[in-house]
């Protein structure tokens, strides 16, 4: 990774590509999210072939083939502008045609400048997240495009970018402020798995650079890892990732031993965490154990994946 | 502007002619001739703390107001504070959240909400502390109304404190009140880059006393100190030294500690969890601060 510092975030992206969970990058301008975001794919693994099969039929249907490049063998990027209309996002038309979210299959789908997104746009996703497909039912017949995708998406705290920042002054206004957030705060946040707060690398910190950081292929390796450990461990199940674990898989493979249990629950009484990130700490959690290879799931692994709940707090505060 | 749905009969008022007048109020050049007030006016009597601040704050702000509302109000001192956006709210929240005594000073009729989003705050206020007017009921909140309550907040108050102010904040005109009337005016400094603190840090260039440990204020305004207990004897080891390596910056980014303690991105995210459950820290956009 070219990138400088970001040790947090780079943990984090580690985390999200090898269970391939949705991430939410939250930062003031310039501290990096569009740069690591664009980065995310190129320490996941590379797609199997059958994997690189269903994208490039995808690519088909949609007239995206060319002759330099008849098989898409990349883990697609896919970084639609936040004008998108939501039938270019999900797919539909006329001729029904896969959209930028199955063009995304397998691969990252980086939404930036999400609060930007019309709202309408926005809540349409929220069912082919969870279906993992998008069913589209037209008087010419019904079709649906597969779209198993991470979601990686991108914010600044205000319009203007700098609310809470110590160095530049907000101009929004307080109603704007609350606009943009409320945004943010809707049912599609809850489905994502992790938040990230970004933070500016200061120019110093990466002068004085000594310490030795983790470079993209190292960060793969952990990545590969992970994931040969969930293929193995997911066999039967069909299903690749921890991200996709239903309740039923959960209780099987991320039993918590009574510690962790008690952990947990005084956790959320005094974290101001929202209910529904109980089920997304555990899955993190999952991940991140299965990064250091460990059969079970540690409190210290839970107190981690906590951390990526840290946004959750801004709307329990007032 | 929102009316809130206060009853006629809930408005009550006091004049410097009666005993129940608040007691350092009368005592400044000005003293309004008629008070409105909802709620218990005796609160306004007691031993009074202002924490006035910008609207517009940074998450240490809010977080310091927040901490020194609720230390002043465990101490029976009443926080008294203008019920604006950002440092104003988090002061009377503080108060409210332990149980305390706040006063809200409004530059509006006391049945007006201003801003409308602290509407729930003020009905709180109402029910358990004491809302302040010098403006008749109905009176529309106006640019010049506010700097004018200002000398109320700090007539009412033997100490102010200034979280936070820009260079042109209004706080600073409570500041100059609060010289004017001969009480106390203690700033919170904050980072000499820091935008919301240079007003701040200007009044403690120009004189007021910096606020450098929040009991501080306690122990000059002659409050017994309730200790708090060590809390650092009760961490571990690792936790001490991510612990250690915040107290040392007091503001902090995660990528900070991985390179000052040389642990990875996952251990220290994994202490900071248990260090904030613990409630030693404090962690908001990306930043971690001392609590204890």
């Amino acid at each position: 990774m070219d990138v400088a510092g970001q040790d947090n975030c780079k943990r984090a992206v580690t985390i999200c590509g090898a269970g391939f969970h949705g991430i939410f990058l939250f930062g003031f301008p310039g501290s990096g999210k569009t740069m690591i975001a664009k980065r995310i794919s190129t320490i996941m693994p590379t797609l199997s072939y059958e994997e690189s099969l269903e994208t490039t039929k995808i690519y088909s249907v949609a007239g995206e083939l060319s002759e330099e490049q008849p098989m898409i063998i990349k883990r697609p990027f896919r970084n639609p502008h936040h004008s998108i209309s939501p039938v270019a996002l999900i797919g539909g038309g006329i001729k029904p045609r896969p959209g930028e979210f199955s063009l995304a299959h397998y691969g990252v789908l980086f939404l930036d400048e999400f609060p930007e997104f019309s709202r309408h746009t926005l809540e349409l996703l929220r069912q082919p997240l969870e279906d993992e497909k998008v069913t589209i039912n037209r008087i010419g017949g019904s079709m649906c495009f597969p779209g198993k995708v991470l979601l990686v998406a991108a914010s600044n705290p205000c319009r203007c970018g700098y609310n809470g920042d110590d160095t530049h002054k907000c101009v929004c206004s307080q109603a704007d402020i609350n606009r943009y957030m409320s945004r943010l705060s809707g049912p599609i946040l809850d489905r994502i798995d992790m938040h990230v707060e970004v933070m500016p690398v200061r120019y110093k910190q990466v002068l004085e650079d000594n310490y030795k950081r983790k470079s993209s292929g190292e960060m793969r390796l952990e990545v590969m890892g992970a994931v040969t450990i969930q293929r193995e461990r997911y066999k039967k199940e069909g299903i690749l990732y921890n991200s996709q674990l239903t309740p039923r898989l959960m209780k099987k493979y991320c039993h918590l031993d009574k510690d962790s249990q008690d952990f947990m629950k005084q956790a959320f009484e005094t974290l101001a965490l929202s209910a529904r990130s109980h089920e997304k700490v555990i899955k993190v959690a999952r991940t991140i154990a299965d990064l250091e290879a460990s059969n079970n799931i540690e409190m210290y692994h839970l107190a981690e994946a906590l951390r990526y709940r840290n946004l959750d707090k801004l709307y329990q505060k007032v | 502007m929102v009316k809130v749905n206060t009853s006629v009969d809930d408005i009550k008022t006091v004049t410097p002619l009666q005993q129940e007048y608040p007691k350092l109020l009368r005592l400044i050049p000005d003293p309004p001739p008629q008070l409105y007030y909802i709620g218990n006016l005796s609160l306004a009597s007691n031993l009074c703390v202002a924490i006035v601040g910008a609207r517009k704050a940074s998450e240490y702000g809010k977080w310091v107001a927040m901490t020194l509302g609720k230390r002043l109000a465990e101490h029976d001192v009443t926080v008294v504070s203008g019920m604006a956006m950002g440092i104003d709210t988090y002061g009377h929240k503080g108060a409210l959240e332990v149980g305390g005594k706040t006063v809200a000073v409004l530059g509006c009729g006391i049945d007006v909400c201003y801003p409308p989003s602290n509407r729930k705050l003020k009905e709180q206020i109402e029910m358990y502390g004491l809302v302040l007017s010098e403006y008749p009921p109905g009176y529309q909140p106006l640019p010049y109304t506010f700097p004018k309550r200002n000398r109320i907040i700090s007539g009412l108050c033997h100490s102010t404190v200034i979280v936070e102010a820009g260079i042109a904040s209004g706080s600073l005109i409570t500041a100059e009140r609060a010289a004017d009337q001969g009480r106390n005016i203690y700033a919170v400094p904050g980072n000499i880059t820091n935008i919301y603190s240079m007003g701040t840090n200007k009044l403690i260039a120009d004189g007021a006393i910096p606020l450098i440990v929040v009991d501080d204020i306690l122990k000059d305004i002659g409050v017994n100190v309730i200790n708090t207990t060590a809390v650092k004897a009760k961490l571990r080891a690792d936790e001490l030294t991510v612990y250690k390596c915040i107290e040392n910056e007091s503001e902090v980014t995660v990528d900070y500690i991985c390179s000052r303690t040389k642990k990875s991105a996952g251990t220290v995210n994994g202490i900071i969890t248990v260090l904030e459950m613990k409630g030693v820290i404090y962690s908001s956009l990306g930043k971690i601060f001392i609590v204890k």
